[in-house]
């Protein structure tokens, strides 16, 4: 019996491997590679995982570089124009900042998620002995209405007046609210009919309030599980398929942009590339300043940089319309203006047509966000951002569709062999 | 067969021969694994339903048209019940719009923020065609503004809507989706340090499967009196009567079987301020206002003998115990951190320390 468990297993393993594999020499596809690399964790400043996964996935013939940061890039060519292609690696998340003699975990945030998303919700601890799991814990009066806190609160303010009245320099300034005049108060937020509790109104937890359950009662039985300061924390990953081709996770942005530039260097035939120089990088840091792209830019000087990243996208029911309407499905997107860049328009064309030449559907549209590209236009270079429409941008549940990834992958291996 | 495929027959292959080698069909780890997947909300608990009884033999089992279970073993008086509640708290579809996203309402009232944990978030749908899986849309952080935060601080079901990844109503309705369909939160089972796991509803689904786990024993020994297993539907719903709140679905069950001694096992959330029970000091046991001291007198010897401690409280408000007022009834329950999250803690220490206590108590004969 035993000898037939081993075999079974040894025989599903190198099937399984062998299913992973591309597939009659075809590359693997971007969707494929997106449904890896998403989940392997990569905060901020501790992306050297992701980056181990892109370069053993590159053919080790393009000659990969990786510097002290963990930025990894080739290039092949020469001549110009120089034209650079980057993608971030890093995503957003917590580190541990220190560990209770209780046995939680204090968390310090590395980048913007909506912090009341977090709250009893299951993380990972990334430690030197492997992941270890625990539990973001909810505020402890998570379980009250706000009538019942107001009403603590006004028996608390009661049995402790206050002493004395602080000064008028001690008081800190406050940012007047909006006049109830010019906005309107919408039902719900009235006194609620009788019978109804109303949810609370109070503001949830700053994320560093944040503390991690861990199942232990002692800072000692912690650090004997691994947890120590400086671990990247994650929301637990999962991919949500909400269709075969369209799934919804954590780090979309920008592994997607990631998968894209693997998929197409992988797909491209390089010893074609010789009357201009490109080079492909994956950098780190993007989400707390650009700061890989910084120290790229201090030893690439290209003519144009195409920021693979994603295209924050209003298609989603609670947004306006009124910009940012690219929609999931219709193709790549062209990020033609956002919060760091507005690329010119000759530029645009440019790109539309190539896009056209070969039937990659593109939208081009404008959003808000940075992106890496425009660390390099000071010195010189033209920012172009390439994308694809995400909804629901740095939540755990960003949304991308198989077809807007692959009509992405297109493009970037049509401007490589195209551009000029 | 291609190569994919082959690979999934031969790891599904393996699976099943691992399977019939090694697993303990009433291991409770295992049964908790296997029904905390398992939607149960208010209402619409018969997939759980479906999935206890195929653990038992038909011969022994019985629906009502509440949804309500039932396993009887052994013959003889006083009849002893062992119950616990097999509804959840969750939601249902009240509505598509026009472009596919389907809108949220609740039956039961759970603590008021309980409806905060849908935003973005993945969530299952149980449908005729199977489960589906939708996320609770979130605005892009990149587009917030100070005012939308705010609103976003106030998340209630008005501002949900259900991203299944279809375009229009007719396209949601294809893949399966009705009105009324339940939904709960992505089953995330989450295992911490020194046996506690947490997950949604994890307490309630700890409790299905503390009870299930004893049919195994029940089913094998030797019975001076009727015991009888049940998985009590509608439990969150008030019966309207006269009174003290009651549980509606308990108290079907108790003109349904009139038993005579009556084990609730339930969960009570921990760590709540000086009048809850703590967590991680074993389970909880819960007297009515009057009654259940033979039972208690019983219980209380049987985890000294086995060195289990055991916290209590009296005169606690409960639907439950309601239900059974004038019995000789008592709850035993499982302390639970971060009640009603979607990370519901359980220590499976008391999970096995309740399964002690009252496997001994049904099999001593000491409930006379």
């Amino acid at each position: 019996m035993r000898k037939l468990l081993l075999s079974s297993l040894a025989f599903a393993i190198v099937l399984n491997f062998a299913a992973s594999s591309p597939q009659n020499g075809q590359p693997a596809s971007g969707w494929d590679l997106l449904r890896k690399i998403v989940l392997i964790p990569g905060l901020s400043s501790q992306e050297g995982k992701v980056m181990d996964f892109i370069q053993s996935t590159l053919p080790s013939s393009l000659k990969v570089q990786r510097d002290a940061k963990a930025n990894v890039w080739f290039t092949v060519g020469e001549g110009k124009p120089h034209i650079l292609f980057v993608a971030h690696s890093d995503e957003l998340g917590y580190t541990v900042d220190k560990i209770t003699p209780q046995g939680t975990a204090i968390l310090r945030a590395r980048g913007g998620l909506l912090a009341q998303t977090c709250e009893a919700r299951p993380f990972v601890i990334h430690t030197a002995k492997g992941p270890v799991e625990g539990i973001i814990q909810p505020k402890p009066d998570y379980y009250l209405s706000q009538t019942a806190l107001d009403r603590a609160g006004a028996q608390t303010a009661a049995q402790n007046p206050p002493q004395s009245q602080p000064s008028p320099a001690r008081v800190p300034a406050q940012k007047p609210l909006p006049s109830p005049a010019q906005k309107p108060v919408p039902a719900q937020a009235q006194t609620p009919p009788q019978g109804q509790i109303q949810a609370r109104t109070a503001a949830p937890a700053a994320a560093e309030a944040f503390e991690v359950y861990l199942g232990v009662s002692s800072e000692q039985e912690a650090r004997a599980l691994g947890v120590a300061e400086g671990d990247q924390v994650l929301i637990k990953k999962k991919i949500v398929d909400l269709a075969p081709d369209i799934m919804s996770t954590r780090a979309v942005d920008d592994r997607a942009g990631c998968a894209a530039l693997l998929a197409a260097a992988l797909r491209i035939d390089w010893s074609k590339i010789k009357t201009k120089t490109v080079t492909f990088a994956w950098d780190v840091e993007e989400e707390i300043g650009l700061n890989g792209a910084q120290a790229l830019a201090k030893i690439l000087k290209p003519d144009y940089v195409f920021a693979v990243d994603t295209f924050v996208s209003t298609d989603s029911p609670l947004e306006s319309k009124r910009f940012g309407y690219a929609v999931l499905g219709r193709g790549a997107v062209l990020r033609s203006i956002d919060t760091s860049n507005v690329t010119p328009k000759t530029e645009i064309q440019k790109v539309a047509k190539i896009a056209e030449a070969r039937k990659i559907p593109i939208q081009i549209r404008n959003s808000r966000g940075g992106n890496d590209g425009s660390v390099f236009v000071a010195d010189g270079a033209v920012d172009i951002p390439l994308s694809w429409p995400g909804a629901y941008a740095h939540s755990f549940i960003e949304k991308i569709v198989k077809s807007d990834l692959e009509a992405l992958t297109n493009l970037i291996a049509a401007i490589v062999e195209e551009w000029k | 067969m291609n190569k994919k495929k082959l690979s999934i027959f031969a790891g599904a292959a393996l699976l099943v021969v691992f399977g019939a080698a090694t697993a303990a069909p009433f291991e409770i780890k295992d049964l908790i694994r296997d029904l905390i997947s398992i939607p149960s909300v208010l209402g619409n608990e018969e997939a759980l339903a479906a999935k206890i009884l195929s653990y038992l033999p038909k011969d022994i089992t019985e629906k009502d048209n509440l949804g309500s279970l039932f396993a009887r073993f052994g013959t003889g008086e006083p009849k002893i019940a062992v119950l616990t509640p097999l509804d959840e708290y969750g939601w249902f579809v009240s509505g598509i719009t026009p472009d596919g996203y389907l809108r949220l309402d609740r039956s039961g009232q759970p603590h008021p923020n309980f409806d905060n944990y849908l935003l973005g978030h993945p969530v299952v749908i149980s449908t005729k065609k199977g489960l589906l899986y939708g996320v609770v849309s979130q605005p892009a952080m990149h587009l917030l503004t100070r005012e939308r935060r705010e609103e976003l601080r106030n998340f209630s079901l008005d501002m949900a809507y259900v991203d299944i990844g279809v375009r229009s109503e007719e396209e949601a309705k294809n893949k399966g989706i009705e009105f009324l369909d339940p939904v709960t939160l992505w089953p995330d089972l989450s295992v911490l340090a020194n046996d506690k796991w947490a997950g949604p509803s994890l307490g309630q689904k700890a409790a299905c499967a503390l009870v299930l786990s004893l049919a195994e024993d029940l089913g094998k020994a030797k019975l001076s009196q009727e015991i009888v297993l049940s998985w009590m539907a509608q439990t969150k719903f008030s019966a309207r009567a006269g009174g003290a709140r009651s549980s509606l679905g308990a108290i079907r069950v108790r003109r349904t079987l009139q038993p005579k001694r009556v084990i609730i096992v339930d969960v009570v959330p921990a760590d709540r301020g000086e009048k809850s029970p703590a967590f991680g000091k074993g389970p909880v046991l819960i007297l009515p206002k009057e009654g259940g001291l033979k039972l208690k007198e019983a219980v209380e010897a049987i985890a000294a003998e086995n060195q289990i401690s055991l916290q209590s409280q009296t005169g606690a408000e409960s639907a439950l115990l309601n239900a059974f007022a004038g019995e000789e009834a008592l709850t035993l329950a499982l302390p639970v951190k971060f009640a009603q999250t979607p990370s519901e803690v359980v220590d499976l220490k008391d999970v096995q320390s309740l399964k002690t206590i009252i496997l001994q108590l049904l099999q001593s004969g000491r409930v006379k």
